[in-house]
């Protein structure tokens, strides 16, 4: 049998590539909390009458986040809680990637030895 | 077999085509368990902390998940088309991706470090921003547009309040036809800025854990 050349070899260390886990933490949990903040920001920065009550709905997240609301003080809750939410969610992303992949690969791996036996 | 276009790129496009494929696949499955439990953690949140007046905002999901309600029983069922939706969406999107990349993986593959077992042995992952914010941005661009359309079908429009506050992020967006185009064209600009930071982010600390930057 022939050998993968080099370009396909390559090809193949992209596809078996594994996601750095703890890498894609720390970026989906930057993007979160600036996602966040600007969110809050945003409505924060409206122009609006004097005592108009700004973000109600956004302010529902205050159940789930603790010290999150949609003020100045409570955006820097959300940078702090966003983090930690698209850390969780980047984390659990680049595992299921990984997984699915050594998953695939031990049944291709398998099939392949019942083949060849 | 070496095709024409693998005279040209020096690439075997039967294989680039198969690891699309294999990829797009797994990246559904990722994508349709992901969103599932997302929502099946959610919804058991907020029975945890409202029992049965729990689903104010969530159940709003139920106009797009048929069968889904903020219960025990709901919940599986919003679970399971979650998993479908997400999981068609991500297959579609990872395969754009591929087919972006692809058009490149000539260029990319010669700067690609080769791991001496690329199977057993795998390379770590970078990320394309721009290809995978461009796949994703049509992909969520596309479901707002959708589920827009959806709202304005069934008759609703002028009673989705909730959806119409979108345009406080996505201005000139309404509950409409041409509203949900305009929103559907922002928010792929919003989705692939994001996807442009989030791939320089990971590859910058991918390149600082392998030692690349100092």
């Amino acid at each position: 049998m022939n050998e993968p050349s080099l370009k396909d070899q390559a090809l193949l260390s992209a596809v078996f590539a594994k996601m750095d886990v703890l890498a894609m933490a720390i970026a989906a949990g930057v993007l979160f909390a600036l996602g966040l903040f600007a969110a809050t920001a945003i409505l924060l920065l409206q122009d609006v009458p004097a005592g108009y009550p700004v973000g109600q709905h956004l302010n529902a997240l205050q159940s789930y986040l603790p010290g999150y609301s949609v003020t100045w003080a409570g955006s820097i809750a959300g940078l702090f809680n966003g983090f930690i939410i698209g850390a969780i969610a980047g984390f659990f992303l680049a595992l299921f990637w990984n997984l699915t992949h050594y998953i695939a690969l031990a049944s291709m791996l398998i099939k392949t030895a019942i083949l060849a036996d | 077999m070496a095709t024409n276009d693998q005279a040209t790129t020096g690439i075997n496009q039967q294989l680039l085509a198969a690891a699309i494929k294999f990829n797009a696949k797994i990246f559904g499955l990722v994508s349709g368990i992901f969103a599932a439990l997302a929502l099946i953690v959610l919804t058991q949140i907020s029975l945890a902390m409202w029992g049965e007046h729990a689903g104010g905002y969530l159940g709003l999901l139920g106009v797009f998940l048929p069968g889904y309600t903020v219960t025990p029983v709901g919940t599986f069922i919003g679970a399971f088309w979650a998993f479908i939706f997400a999981g068609l969406g991500g297959s579609l999107t990872y395969w754009f991706y591929g087919r972006m990349v692809g058009k490149n993986i000539s260029a990319y593959v010669d700067k690609l470090n080769d791991s001496p077992d690329p199977v057993l042995k795998p390379a770590t992952l970078r990320l394309y921003g721009v290809a995978s914010g461009t796949a994703l941005g049509l992909a969520i661009g596309a479901a707002l547009f959708f589920s827009t359309s959806w709202l304005v079908i069934r008759g609703t429009a002028e009673s989705s309040v909730h959806a119409a506050l979108l345009s406080n992020y996505l201005p000139g967006y309404t509950v409409s036809f041409v509203g949900g185009m305009i929103g559907a064209v922002e928010l792929f600009l919003l989705v692939f800025v994001s996807n442009v930071m989030l791939a320089a982010i990971y590859n910058t600390v991918v390149d600082i854990r392998q030692g690349k930057v100092s």
